[in-house]
């Protein structure tokens, strides 16, 4: 942290390493965070709502962010989108009834070339077809438990 | 096809650049080399002003003007790097990041020698997680292999990297929302003055630079300054990565001389449109730019000739739609992502964005009526121009250009309650 | 870090401005040479008090050679700036930024408190679109949002200005009140959805522009055009901000700042704010009660004068009288009351001080509120502003975040505050000791040599260009030991000054007033022999050598050090005339009680802790048979027959005052006389000792405590802290105590019960107790030096819960 030239540039990566243990920012994560950086609770809580890769709240297990915006739009991302929120029974930032799926549709992931593409848990796939996603969910659902979006 | 040796692409695909003996094979650290023994680092602010690289973030602004922007007070500066790509279509830094990371930390030592900066930090988009992951190898090999660090190459300048991840935002590649986010704040832009170059990072110097300028600067320095100015139009030169995405045979990044005519990038390297198709639209620059069209394809991609049909060269983001494409539902895609993206601090760009997204929403579904396509018509006037940073101005252009162009169509979403390229929408409208 | 309010240099430049010429100092804002200029440029975020932040964009303007219309908020004049606040294309910018607002604006300006005086109602008529276009169905977000004690949130009205967020941080260095998620999903909000707890709060409804942010007390009760307004000088503390009283068919419906530059740079604290609805309660008095037994019954107001007269006349001619009180009433108000002391009663036995305070003004080196502005170096003792000068502390907050003063704050316990500031530990008593030693290194010139913290805090004040002492008057010996200080620095070409905040809103005014036992008004010696301060008063009194005692504004049965001997006294004494607005715990003692006016009922003046004289006026009537407190003492004075004696007219009260002054005139740089002070014995402080649970008791102030006026508002009591006593977590471990548990400490003069608080800020072998708690008074536990100790035990009966504090989601 000390590497940090300031005390609150150390806020996000440690929020972004809380995040790695817990799954999402709990409110202790965001009660420690103040303490370190010395500034208040609601000003951590301001900082963790501006970002949409930081989670206020509980979320599943696995984390799809499907893009939707418009070179994954021109690929038919809009067909994988209804396929997968049928798929998972959930509505667009929903997650799955039985708490392990997130689905977020997100914003140009910068990988327009391979559209549509979408991440699971921050790893990129590609050229994803309906077909080709409920593959992908069969592998997800029999990995191992682990903390969603890892840092390093 | 036209054929140009790749400069900032050169081996990509083919070798791992990742690697630094690889790296150096292929050219890399001749010009670190060279430059911490031989050059000042006036003469390499002299070497890249005199190339006319312009800045590749989106601005196109001089790179050598910047840098020499800096107040001499002593005060420590910053050299930050924008690897924050986020514009929609733009996927180019993604890649320079992942396949030739290397590259970008000689030109990020380069550049921090030039501009005599005590740190550099790395601003990598949160979702880049591989990409960071392979940069951060490549960090330390080169710091192994003595090209990062203290004492560099026995020069007596020190130069260190700081990786800072994102956590979310388009707005953060706006560079002084990016240094808020750095500093651990929302990353909401700053008003301005003061500028980076006075009260940047921690308040002191800074210069922000996107990761392919940075990646043009080892170039510059090996092959000189006239060879690189010499690459097309002489005030906006030199190798450009173009991502190119949408409507085509081989979407992919093609990296060209700058003033390539658009149709040529789009036959030549992107193998053109998809059997039976005619050109619709292209957004030659990234979800800010506005359209060109196909009477358009003459025109050289590069910042002045776009400049002149009214868009912009941009971050090089190059969508190319075609005749089955939905104006009314390309345009509420690009403008719900600055709905989204959007900090929210001023309000057109707060709310007018918001309003917009409603109506073409609306008009989309079905729902719209003439007045809604009266205020797309006057909404520019008092949501363009009026914001604290560009983000605002972002909204409208693409919107606009398509509406002027095909005006019919959105009037057809209104007389036709629905959407005429969705088809079980049109035969209930009928 | 952006200077404050920069910029503004002395060079002039200048502009033209709606084709009028005008020449303005460079780096003017660009909306404030409008202002010069006669224009205005309609702002919602930008704030004079406030740095720019141009978010909202309604101030766009045309500035000639520059191609996009420019905020006038943040922009700065240069030389020839030829600037267009009306042209057609800032209209056009002005009606989008409008339109853009009403989008999802609700339209329930018909219910708004705001409405009448909402920028957003305003600008929309001068500037704004037809309603048209604003047939967008509305976004909805949160309504009636519960932002704690005082506030209440719409989130849909807001409009996102930011001007109570950065009110919070910028101004009250709070920082609790942020904006929630971004682009137009933003809210207002504070963490995890809490209370928004602040000192300060009230001031977030006044900058509000819109109806978003209300007053829970001021909520639907009045249109702003049906408001009388009348100025006024807040008397809930030294420190005498200005403010506006607003009344509604003679009922007092809310109050508002008036800012003045020099007292309070445009803000109030929320007691002030907020203190005015214990008026209207069944607590108030409104008839004159005399004793019948055990009991207090409604008699006449010439009965009870006729009692006073009956008893007072013969005490007062055995000699065998006092009079206490004079910090609470107005300048001309205390004045009348010496005066009824001396040239009624015939007796020098007057005194206004019911605290530990002893002096209110500085003999020397008097400063100004604005000398905490550029002060390079802050030495608090003994007073504790955050508490107790809230404004004042707004100031220091300021200085200290934006003006790089340093703070130092000496004191028996680590104090909580929102800035950064150096924490000097001292042990009661030792504080003189160390404004000698530190005299004698500044005097030596060791400063630079020696060690420890003597030298280091020797060494900063030897850095320092200019020094301000705030502290409470207190102790003499060290208050005389910082004069010494003070002038070996001044000797050393610093400049220095001392602020004295007052225990008692006019403490300085009674002082100056005379109601001191050796000194008249104007602080000319008393004529004949000094008579007893408070303290031996109420020892006459409890030892039956005082007949009869007449207090006004004052409540020494809570607030007296010695609360045994005060509650003795005062029980002892044959007889007990108060003049109160509420029954005090001193009042429910007395055989007559006269009710008196607030403030708000009359006119006069009072001075603040500079001694600064400010009037104030008269906002609505009393009730029928409550009088001011100069009308009751002009009324006992012509039952006694010495009607000619005291005048119950404020203006020739006043002349009387002003004569005396100016027949005390003293020449410069004299020493302020000083009132005649109570020998204290020094504190009695023992070591804890576990098997017996003996603590050293410090009290510690809380703006909310206080028997008076405050214990009976409605407005206020859910801001009121609970008793609680706060122990070291060493010490909570070893005896056995539990957050949260009741706990009866018991000392000297009794015992009480509180909640237990465990934290570091106490020392070890302490017990900080909440002072000036009517359910709790901390005084039983005290002697006459302030301190005290108890024994701490678990409570026996758990006491009836107040949920006051909780706050409905
Ligand atoms: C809303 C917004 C988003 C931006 N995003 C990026 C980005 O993702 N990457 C980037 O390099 N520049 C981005 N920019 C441009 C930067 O602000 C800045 O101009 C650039 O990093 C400067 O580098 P250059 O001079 O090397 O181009 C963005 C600007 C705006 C207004
Ligand atoms: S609540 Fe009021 S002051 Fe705060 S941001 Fe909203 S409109 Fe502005
Ligand atoms: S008042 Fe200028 S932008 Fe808000």
């Amino acid at each position: 942290m000390a590497e940090h030239g300031d005390a609150q540039a150390a806020l996000i990566p440690f929020l972004q390493y809380c995040q790695e243990q817990d799954g999402y920012v709990t409110q202790q994560a965001v009660s420690d965070a103040a303490a370190l950086t010395g500034i208040t609770d609601g000003e951590v809580e301001s900082i963790v709502s501006f970002y949409s890769l930081l989670f206020q709240h509980p979320v599943g297990k696995h984390i799809i962010h499907a893009c939707r915006t418009l070179s994954c739009m021109l690929g038919g991302a809009d067909r994988l989108h209804e396929h997968i929120r049928r798929r998972l029974g959930v509505r667009n930032g929903e997650t799955s009834a039985d708490g392990e799926f997130t689905y977020q549709e997100v914003e140009c992931l910068a990988a327009c070339d391979k559209a549509p593409c979408l991440q699971h848990n921050l790893q990129f796939h590609y050229n994803v077809t309906p077909e080709e996603f409920d593959r992908l969910l069969e592998t997800w659902r029999a990995q191992p438990a682990g903390a969603a979006l890892p840092a390093e | 096809m036209a054929t140009f040796e790749p400069v900032l692409t050169k081996g990509v695909g083919q070798l791992d650049l990742t690697d630094v003996a690889a790296y150096r094979k292929n050219g890399g650290f001749v010009a670190l080399e060279k430059a911490l023994k031989d050059m000042t680092p006036e003469s390499i602010i002299a070497e890249v002003t005199a190339s006319n690289l312009r800045g590749r973030g989106g601005a196109g602004f001089p790179t050598g003007k910047k840098w020499g922007f800096l107040p001499k007070d002593g005060r420590p500066r910053y050299l930050v790097c924008n690897c924050d790509e986020a514009e929609p279509g733009t996927f180019k830094d993604h890649m320079l990041l992942e396949q030739t990371p290397l590259q970008l930390i000689e030109g990020l030592i380069l550049s921090a020698y030039a501009i005599n900066a005590a740190h550099i930090v790395v601003y990598i988009r949160g979702e880049f997680l591989e990409g960071y992951r392979i940069f951060m190898r490549a960090l330390s090999a080169a710091r192994e292999a003595g090209y990062v660090g203290d004492n560099l190459l026995g020069s007596g300048y020190s130069a260190d990297i700081l990786v800072h991840r994102g956590a979310g935002a388009y707005i953060c590649g706006e560079e002084t929302a990016m240094l808020e986010s750095i500093e651990g704040k929302r990353g909401e832009p700053r008003l301005k003055p003061p500028f980076p170059a006075n009260a940047g990072l921690f308040g002191m110097p800074t210069v922000v630079n996107n990761v392919e300028t940075l990646c043009c600067i080892p170039h510059i320095l090996t092959r000189g300054a006239a060879w690189f100015a010499s690459i097309g139009p002489p005030k906006s030169p030199g190798p450009k990565i173009i991502s190119v995405s949408g409507q085509v045979q081989k979407p992919g990044n093609y990296e060209i001389p700058m003033g390539l005519p658009a149709g040529e990038l789009l036959q030549d390297y992107a193998g053109g449109l998809l059997p039976g198709r005619t050109l619709k639209a292209i957004q030659p620059g990234g979800g800010s730019s506005a359209a060109i069209f196909a009477e358009d394809l003459h025109t050289g991609i590069d910042y002045d000739s776009l400049a002149a049909k009214q868009t912009m060269l941009g971050s090089g983001g190059f969508v190319v739609m075609d005749d089955t494409t939905c104006m009314v539902r390309a345009s509420m895609t690009l403008v719900r992502f600055f709905e989204y993206e959007s900090c929210g601090q001023c309000t057109p760009c707060r709310e007018g964005g918001q309003w917009v997204h409603r109506i073409l929403r609306r008009l989309e579904a079905g729902e719209g009526s003439d007045a809604d396509l009266l205020v797309l018509n006057t909404i520019n006037d008092t949501l363009t121009g009026t914001n604290l940073c560009p983000l605002g101005d972002s909204i409208m252009p693409f919107l606009l250009s398509v509406l002027r162009r095909f005006p019919q169509e959105f009037a057809e979403h209104v007389t036709l309650a629905g959407c005429p390229f969705d088809p079980a929408r049109r035969m209930v409208a009928a | 870090m952006s200077a404050d309010r920069p910029a503004a240099s002395r060079r002039m430049v200048n502009v033209v401005i709606d084709g009028s010429a005008l020449s303005v100092p460079e780096g003017t804002l660009v909306v404030e040479a409008a202002k010069l200029a006669g224009t205005s440029v309609p702002v919602y975020c930008y704030h004079p008090k406030m740095d720019p932040v141009g978010l909202c964009r309604i101030c766009l303007v045309e500035i000639e050679k520059t191609p996009k219309l420019q905020i006038a908020c943040a922009t700065r004049v240069t030389e020839g700036m030829v600037v267009h606040t009306s042209s057609e294309r800032v209209a056009q910018a002005r009606n989008g930024v409008l339109e853009f607002l009403l989008l999802n604006h609700p339209l329930d300006c018909p219910i708004c408190d705001k409405g009448g005086e909402c920028d957003l109602q305003d600008f929309t008529m001068s500037y704004g679109p037809g309603l048209s276009r604003l047939t967008e169905p509305k976004l909805h977000k949160p309504k009636r949002v519960d932002l704690g004690p005082t506030i209440v949130l719409d989130e849909e009205r807001c409009i996102l200005c930011r001007r109570c967020t950065r009110f919070d941080d910028e101004i009250a260095q709070e920082r609790n009140l942020v904006v929630i998620d971004r682009g137009h999903r933003s809210l207002i909000g504070t963490s995890d959805g809490g209370p928004y707890r602040s000192y300060f709060s009230g001031n977030t409804t006044e900058i509000c522009p819109v109806g978003a942010l209300t007053s829970k007390a001021y909520r639907f009760r009045a249109r702003p055009w049906d408001l009388t307004h009348a100025d006024s000088v807040c008397a809930q503390c030294s420190v005498g901000c200005n403010f506006r009283i607003d009344s509604r068919f003679g009922r007092i419906m809310r109050t508002f700042t008036r800012e003045n530059l020099e007292i309070d740079d445009g803000w109030i604290c929320d007691r002030g704010r907020y203190t005015f609805n214990y008026l209207y309660e069944p607590t108030r008095l409104r008839r004159p009660l005399m004793r019948r037994g055990d009991d207090l019954a409604e008699c006449s107001l010439d009965d009870a004068a006729a009692l006073c007269a009956e008893k007072l006349g013969p005490a007062a001619r055995a000699g065998r009288v006092g009079v206490i009180g004079g910090g609470r009433l107005s300048d001309e108000e205390a004045f009348a009351l010496q005066a009824f002391a001396r040239q009624v009663l015939g007796t020098n036995n007057i005194d206004y001080r019911v605290h530990l305070q002893k002096f209110a003004s500085p003999a020397r080196f008097g400063a100004r509120l604005i000398d905490i502005d550029d002060a390079s170096l802050v030495l608090m003792f003994g007073a504790y502003t955050p508490e107790q000068a809230p404004i004042l502390d707004l100031r220091l907050r300021r200085a200290v975040a934006r003006h790089h003063t340093q703070l130092m704050y000496i004191g028996p316990y680590r104090p909580h505050l929102p800035v950064e500031a150096q924490y000097v530990e001292y042990t009661p008593g030792a504080i003189a000791d160390l404004m000698m030693q530190l005299a004698d290194t500044v005097h030596q010139g060791r400063t630079e040599s020696g060690d420890g913290f003597v030298a280091d805090i020797a060494r900063r004040l030897a850095q320092a260009e200019k020094i301000i002492a705030v502290h409470n008057g207190r102790d003499p010996a060290s208050v005389s030991a910082l004069d010494r200080l003070l002038e070996t620095l001044a000797g050393y070409n610093h400049r220095v000054g001392v602020l004295v905040v007052g225990s008692q809103g006019n403490a300085r005014g009674a002082e100056a007033a005379g109601c001191v036992p050796n000194l008249g008004p104007g602080y000319a010696p008393c004529s004949g022999e000094a008579g007893m301060t408070t303290g031996e008063m109420l020892k006459a009194a409890a030892d039956g050598a005082l007949d009869a005692l007449f207090i006004a504004g004052a409540n020494p049965a809570l607030t007296f050090a010695d609360g045994a001997l005060a509650r003795r006294a005062l029980e002892n004494v044959p007889f007990l005339a108060v003049a109160e607005q509420v029954l005090t715990e001193t009042a429910a003692l007395a055989d007559i009680v006269f009710p008196t006016a607030s403030f708000a009922e009359k006119r006069g003046h009072v001075t603040n802790l500079e001694g600064r004289r400010q009037a104030f006026g008269q906002a609505v009537e009393p009730p029928v048979d409550v009088l001011s407190d100069a009308e009751i003492i002009a009324l006992v004075a012509r039952a006694m027959g010495h009607a000619e004696s005291v005048s119950p007219q404020p203006a020739a009260l006043l002349a009387g005052l002003v004569r005396a002054e100016s027949a005390a005139e003293r020449s410069v740089g004299d020493l302020l006389p000083r009132a005649k002070v109570d020998a204290v014995q020094p504190a009695a402080v023992e070591k804890v000792d576990a098997t017996h649970r003996t603590f050293t008791i410090i009290p510690v102030p809380h703006l909310y405590s206080g028997g008076g006026a405050v214990a009976h508002d409605p407005g206020t009591a859910p801001m009121r802290p609970r008793p609680y006593a706060i122990v070291n977590p060493e010490d909570a471990a070893r005896v056995g105590v539990v957050p949260g548990e009741r706990l009866t400490l018991s000392g000297s003069g009794g015992s009480i019960d509180v909640e237990a608080r465990v934290g570091p800020q106490a020392p070890v072998g302490v017990a900080l107790v909440l002072a000036d708690m009517p359910e709790a008074p901390a005084n039983k536990l005290l002697d006459a030096s302030g301190f005290g100790t108890a024994t701490i035990s678990k409570a026996a009966s758990v006491p009836e819960q107040r949920s006051l504090e909780r706050v409905s989601a």
